[in-house]
Parts: structure tokens; sequence; C-alpha cells
């Protein structure tokens, strides 16, 4: 790494238009080779800082900006975007809205021939761009056909030969599926390897650049809360979850149970401060603890109960459910699909992106009508029924909130789906209220949906949903492109839904952490296949079977996992169940 | 619903044609449905229609994507045939007689053979018309089309605003049917109700989110583009290269043809 100064913020301001304080007093330096991760909750202002940089501010977003910003030599807000676009490149979150293109081929060529550069420069460019991101022998597809971390890569190459020095990556990963997160990790790891490249990326999954960040900001409401190297920013967990920020798990075992503390901790950072932690480190650092007598191993004190058959009848079930998208081609997305499900069950569906989650799910409400096999509920075919006749039994809340609000006022969205079934005023208005309690929205209840924050407007569309009345309610991928904070929230909400209602919870998510918590029972799907059903802990256990499907266990299962040898039961799933069974061993105890 | 203006990769004749021919047949297709109209046009509209159904055929465009177009212009062609039936000044024979209402020499209450058959000859034309722009799409790529203007000397921001229209085309299928699936979600399912009903409840909750959406999207559009360079004011580079084959004047010769066929029957019947 060079110490040339690359990018550099001093006290940098951002008003937007209408007033909005989006960056506060920020500083910021980055030299050439340096990777920069960026954290925050949403909202904290990581996507104006990518916008600034690229230069997209303020020539597509006006607003105010103080102090002085330097990119490759020259500020953005002095010369226009096409030549702030050569120095430096911007990937943002989702791949559908940078790629335009009917092949890759000219997709890739579609920004330095805007430029003007040769044909064979452009062409080589290309090449090597493919080769870095491995989607050689793709160019002839079109970009719209290939998988969401292709279409990630794809749209990664398509700013590579661009030329940039400085390449800032706006929450790459937050709309892929494990597999596409691993990919694009790969090829920006790639990136980082080659070293010529300063990178700013902003993300939610800590987990996934603990290795690669050399520097890590973390923003809180547009100012810096933290700044520094990796090994003294994630060794402060409090704050960082003040931030909204989740701190790798791996680092939170580690300082909680190795005897780190809140304050820089030299054994897990290099000498600049990069965090060098891998899973087994940790286990035998921890086993190392155990068979010193510092930490002891009390199985008996695990509070998660042991998974046992919920014993209810069943409530929704798929038998024999095949089912084909016309195409072309024609894909069959769920083969000979046999699932019951029980009244009183919190189900956590996870698998591939394709491999059946969602049509699963569809299927379940009658937005989708499958030719083979069949969806009862309570016992009952819902062929009759209407899709508005099943969602007062069953409700699916989408992964895109914005598809889901219709009207002008919040109150007004809640309202909607009531007056459709046709529940009489007085009792409407009684529910309208209920719902958005339900959710913590009832002062937002005469705005208009679309000005919520994304986390608010998902919350709309689940108190719309429940509001209903449904006996099950699903999920689909409530934790995509929300922060740490809001995706607990989103589960907490289904977890009331459960506890208190008695209700029956279907949640589709690439989160393990979080579907560990929650969930007391998994099904893997692979290939519109049920691949693994069972005990969360139990599904977890089958680590090759999930290799199949490029799930990755949490971090405590793992850690777990390796500790099995010094008594660690394989039932634990989350960190507190962790600290629950490796307890440090009190003075006056005996070995 | 779903999308028609949609490219879709097969090997056919018509896919393999060169973009430049496929857009004489668009063109020369306005160039015929714009020739002022008369009640004896149809057998020149049919047969520009049999060619223009040979051309689908040979592209082996699936019948759903016909049938889509049909359903778009069923609306359209109750309206005309309905109009026309009931106020065709030329009309004399009664068909069906709704009642009397005389207004200067024409009676409103009663739908006419000729009023039903000039209808029908307005039909044929706007199928005619809406039928060549979707072939040329299904089975152009967007390089294929941007290259071809780009020979024309069309300017580079125009051709990229055709292309990006299309692309849109497809956008706003994609979010129609995801925010109908959405609102039979919540018991709304406008699929199943009538014209009224759909006219006076249904479209406004979805036109709300469609549009705020599309202005999103084009957003996002925006940043991708001109962070890629696009708008700079720098001679772009071409990367594709279009050669035509003898066969591509073959199909030249026949397009050109049939129009000149047409035409003389038009103007000479």
């Amino acid at each position: 790494m060079s110490d040339e100064a690359v990018i550099s913020l001093e006290n940098v301001t951002f008003t937007y238009e209408g007033d909005v304080v989006a960056l506060r007093d920020l500083n910021l330096t980055a030299r050439k080779g340096e990777f920069v991760v960026v954290l925050g909750a949403n909202g904290a202002g990581k996507s104006t800082l990518c916008y600034l940089l690229s230069g997209i501010v303020p020539h597509i977003y006006g607003g105010r900006r103080r102090g002085h910003v330097s990119v490759v030599g020259a500020d953005p807000w002095d010369e226009p975007l096409y030549s702030t676009s050569q120095r430096c490149g911007v990937l943002m979150q989702d791949p559908e809205v940078q790629l335009f293109m009917p092949t890759l081929r000219s997709e890739l060529a579609f920004g330095p021939s805007n430029l003007g550069v040769p044909r064979r420069e452009i062409l080589d460019r290309a090449q090597d761009a493919l080769s870095l991101v491995r989607l050689e022998g793709l160019e002839e597809h079109n970009p719209r056909d290939l998988s969401g971390g292709q279409k990630q890569r794809a749209a990664l190459a398509s700013i590579l030969t661009m030329g940039p020095q400085v390449l800032v990556l706006d929450e790459p990963t937050s709309q892929l599926d494990p597999l596409g997160r691993w990919e694009v990790v790969e090829a920006i790891e790639r990136l980082k390897q080659k070293g010529d490249l300063t990178i700013i990326m902003t993300t939610h999954e800590t987990e996934e650049i603990l290795r690669l960040a050399d520097q890590v900001l973390v923003l809180d409401r547009g100012q810096a809360a933290l700044q520094g190297p990796p090994g003294a920013v994630f060794n402060q967990p409090s704050k960082l979850d003040a931030a909204g920020v989740k701190t790798p798990g791996l680092m939170l075992i580690e300082s909680t149970l190795v005897g780190g503390s809140e304050q820089a901790d030299e054994s897990t950072s290099d000498e600049i401060g990069r965090v060098d932690l891998t899973l087994s480190g940790v286990a035998a650092q921890i086993r190392e603890e155990v068979e010193g007598g510092r930490l002891v191993v009390r199985p008996e004190a695990l509070s998660r109960p042991q998974p046992a058959e919920v014993d209810g009848p069943v409530v929704l079930e798929a038998r024999g459910l095949t089912f084909e998208y016309p195409g072309p081609p024609p894909v069959v997305a769920l083969r000979n699909i046999d699932v019951k499900i029980r009244r009183g069950e919190f189900v956590g569906i996870i698998g591939q992106n394709g491999s059946g989650k969602s049509t699963l799910v569809k299927c379940f409400v009658g937005l989708l009508r499958s030719k083979e096999g069949d969806v009862l509920f309570k016992g009952e075919s819902i062929r009759g029924l209407s899709v508005g006749e099943i969602a007062r039994r069953i409700g699916l809340v989408l992964q895109n909130p914005d598809y889901q609000l219709f009207t002008s006022y919040s109150h007004e969205e809640v309202r909607f789906g009531l007056r459709n079934v046709g529940v009489p005023e007085d009792e409407i208005e009684e529910r309208v209220q209920e719902a958005l309690a339900s959710v913590e929205l009832s002062e937002e209840a005469d705005l208009f949906p679309f000005r919520l924050s994304f986390g608010d407007r998902r919350k709309l569309a689940v108190a719309a949903t429940m509001a209903l009345g449904p006996e099950v309610l699903i999920m689909d991928e409530p934790t995509t492109a929300q922060d740490h904070r809001g995706r607990y929230q989103l589960a907490d909400l289904a977890e009331r839904f459960h506890e208190t209602k008695g209700g029956t919870v279907l949640m589709i998510t690439h989160d393990v952490d979080l579907i560990a918590r929650y969930a007391h029972r998994l099904i893997v799907l692979h290939e519109g296949r049920v691949l693994l059903d069972g005990p969360t802990a139990e599904v977890f256990g089958e680590v090759e079977e999930l290799k199949k499907s490029f799930v990755v266990p949490p971090v405590a299962a793992q850690v777990s996992a390796e500790l099995s040898s010094v008594g660690v039961p394989r039932r634990v799933m989350t960190l507190e169940d962790l600290y629950q069974v490796l307890e440090p061993r009190h003075s006056g105890e005996g070995a | 619903m779903q999308p028609v203006f949609r490219y879709t990769h097969v090997d056919t004749p018509v896919h393999r044609l060169h973009p430049l021919v496929k857009m004489a047949y668009v063109l020369l297709t306005l160039v015929l449905v714009m020739y002022p109209i008369k009640e004896t046009d149809m057998p020149v509209l049919l047969i520009w229609l049999g060619f223009s159904a040979l051309l689908w055929i040979l592209a082996r465009v699936e019948l759903r994507r016909f049938a889509t177009l049909m359903k778009i212009l069923l609306g359209t062609f109750v309206f005309l045939l309905l109009i026309q039936g009931l106020t065709y000044r030329g009309g004399d024979t009664p068909l069906i007689v709704l009642g009397h209402l005389k207004l200067w020499e024409a009676d409103l209450g009663v739908i006419t053979k000729e009023g039903v058959w000039f209808g029908l000859v307005l039909c044929v034309r706007i199928l005619v018309a809406t039928s060549s722009l979707p072939l040329f799409v299904m089975t152009t790529s967007t390089s294929e089309i941007m290259t071809a203007m780009g020979k024309l000397r069309v300017p580079n921001t125009l051709t990229f605003m055709f292309v990006s229209a299309l692309s849109f085309t497809n956008l706003i299928f994609e979010m129609w049917n995801s925010i109908v699936d959405a609102q039979k979600l919540r018991a709304f399912d406008i699929d199943s109700m009538n014209i009224f009903q759909k006219a006076f409840r249904a479209y406004i909750p979805i036109i709300t989110p469609l549009i705020l959406l599309l202005f999103r999207k084009a957003n996002d559009f925006q940043i991708a583009m001109e962070t890629k360079g696009f708008g700079a004011p720098i001679e772009p580079t071409e990367i594709e290269t279009l050669s035509a084959r003898w066969v591509d004047y073959l199909w030249l010769l026949l397009i050109v043809a049939v129009f000149v066929i047409c035409t003389v029957l038009k103007f000479t019947r």
C-alpha cells in the first residue's frame, strides 16, 4: 500500500435539498490500494458518502456541501460526471438497474465506448475484467439471464472496464444469496490483492469484510461514530450496537470468552490493526481456556429447549407439489414437494435463489397454481379459494415493500385490505389502530407511506397483512437490504405474532444467525426439492448436506461444533447459547 | 400479463435478418397505414397482415405474445366497431336497431352494416400498425438496434432513449405484475373485475406505486448510465459491426415488392 492519499475528505458536511443533513464533519483519508469499509444503520449516510465520492452528488442529487473533497486529485463537485467516472467507479446495491445492454460483451463495452476509448483497448479491458470476476465464456449471454451473483459481478466488470483508480461499492452483496455473496466477495478480494485500486465498500455484513478491511468507518446519523483499524473498531461492541452495526460474531466470541475487553486487543489484529481471526483459531483459544480451567463447560445451563415435535394440528400442507414456470425456456421450480406445517410452528425456509422458496410460498397463498399436487389449508384444498379469501387465513409479506403500498396514508394502507374483505367500518378503525401500534407506527398514521424509511415501509406492509387476522404469517426475505437492527425488529414482530396470538410463522431468509435465533424448525430447499427438514439445530448440524446449498451454519454453531470434544453441546445455535454453556470459572470454584 | 416487447434469442431467419431490413419493414408498415383510409382497403390491409403473420410464424413467436397484443387492443376494437357502426356516414343498411336518435342526417340508434365494415377495416389497420414494431423488437437485440440506428446517423442519445424505453416497457410489465400480486394478497383482485370496476376502482391503487417506482428506477438507471460516461461530449466508439448478406437483400426486395403491390392495389381500386 502506498502513502499517497487517493481519497481525502476534510470536515465534510452535506445537506440534501430540503435541509436533510446526511453527513456531518466527516474526515477520511484513503491511500492507494487501501480497503475502507463503511458501516452504519440504514439512513446513516453511507450511500451519500458513495455519491459524494463518485460525483453523483451534486450532478444527479443536489444539495449543499461544506469542507474539502478530493478523489484522485480532483474534486467531483468541480468537474462533469463523465470525468469523475474515469477515475472513480461506483457499484450499487441492485444489479438489475446497472445492466441495460443485451449481451455481457456490450455491457462491458458501454462505459469505455462512451468515453471514446479505442475499440481494441475496450476489448482487452473487457477480457481482463471478465477474467477477474470469473465470467469468461458468458460474453454473449444477456446479463439479465445471469444469476444474482453473476449479475453483480457483471456490473462490477462493467465498471472495471472504465479503468478507475477508486472503486466505490455501495452494499454490493445486500440483495444476494449466500453463493452470490461469496462470489462477489471473492471477486472483491482478488481486486484488493491486485493492490492498485482504492476500494470503499459499504455493507451490513461485517463478517464478510473482516479479513479484507484496512480501515473501518462507522457512521451514525451522518457522523463518524468510530473510525480506525478494524481491530480497534470491532473491539467496541457496545458502540457498534449503538450505531446499529453488528459486531462480527468471532470478535464477540473472542472478546467475551477469551478475556478480551472493549479495548483494542492486540491478539486479534496485526501490526496495522487488521483482524486476523479464524474460526478454528478462536475455537482453539477457547479450548485452551477450558483446558486451563479458566472456562467451565455447563451443557445443563443451556436454556434452549430440546427440539420437540410440535403436536398441533397440520395447518398448511403441500402434497406432491410440482410447479413449472412456462418460460421460455420452461423452468421446473418445485419438484414433488411434501411439507406439513403444524399450528404454532416457527419455520425457517432457506436455500439458494432459484431453489423454489418464493415459488413454494406463492403456491401456499394461491398466487401460483400448480398443475400437479395440491396445497391444503387445515386439510382442505385451496383450489376453490381466491387469493383474497386465502389472504384472510394465510398472510404473505413480499420481499419488496414498495410493491405493497398503494394508498396515500399509512392508516389507509392498513384499511385497504380490511375493506376488501368486508370488515365492518367500526371494527376496521379498531384493527387499524391495533395493527399500526403493533409495528410502532401509530405516530406515522397520517404520513404518505413512501415517505417512511425503508424499514418502516416494510413494517407497514407487515401491519397491513397482519390486520387481516391470518392464522399463518409468511415473510419472504424480510432481511434483504435491511440493516442489522431492522432485521431483528421484523423478526421480533413475527415472534410476537407467534407468541401472543399462537400464530404460525414461515420465514424465508438468508440470514442464518437470525433464523437460528427464532425458528424452531428449518426447511432447506435445493433445486426445487426439500434437501433438509427438521429442528433448526439438527439441520445446521448437517454441514455436508448444507454445503450443497451453499448454506453455512451460524458462527456460534460452527464454534460449538469445533468444541464438541470438550463437551459443548451441538444444540448451541446463538452467541447467547454459547455464553450460557461456557462460563468463566469464578474464584473459589474447584477445577 | 406478459411483456410483449421483449427480445428472445432464437435462431430463426427473422432473427438473423439485418436490422436495417427489419427497420425498413416497420417503416413501410407505418407508411401503409398512414395512407388515407377507405372502406375498400380491406384486401390491401389483409395482404400486409398476412405478410406480417408469415414473419411472426417464421420468427417462432409464441402465440401467447400475440394473444397479449390482442388483449391490449380488444377494448379499442370493440369501441371502434360500436362507434363506426352507430355513426358511419355512408351507413344505410341496418344491422341492429337499438332505437332511433336522429342527429342531423344520421340515426345514432342504428348499427349499420357499412359502419361495422368500416370499423373492421380500422381494426385491421390498427392490427397491421401494431404488429410490426413488437415483431421488430422481439427479434432484434438491443445492440443490433443501437448499431443499426448508428448506421442511420441517429444521434446516440435518441438511440439510447428508444432502447431505454423498450427496457422500461418490460420493467413496467414486471412491476405491474408484482403490484397486482401484492394487491391480491390484500383481497383486491383486478383480474376478476369488470371493465367499469377496473376504470373506477382498480387503476389508481396500481398507478400510484407504479409511477413512483418508475421514477425511482429511472433515477437509478440515470445514475448507472451517467457514471459510465453516458452523455459525454465525445464521439462514442463503435463496437458492434453489422454486415449484410445476399439473403438480406432478397428479403428487402420481397418487403418492398409486397409494399408496392399493396400501394398499387390501394390506389387503383
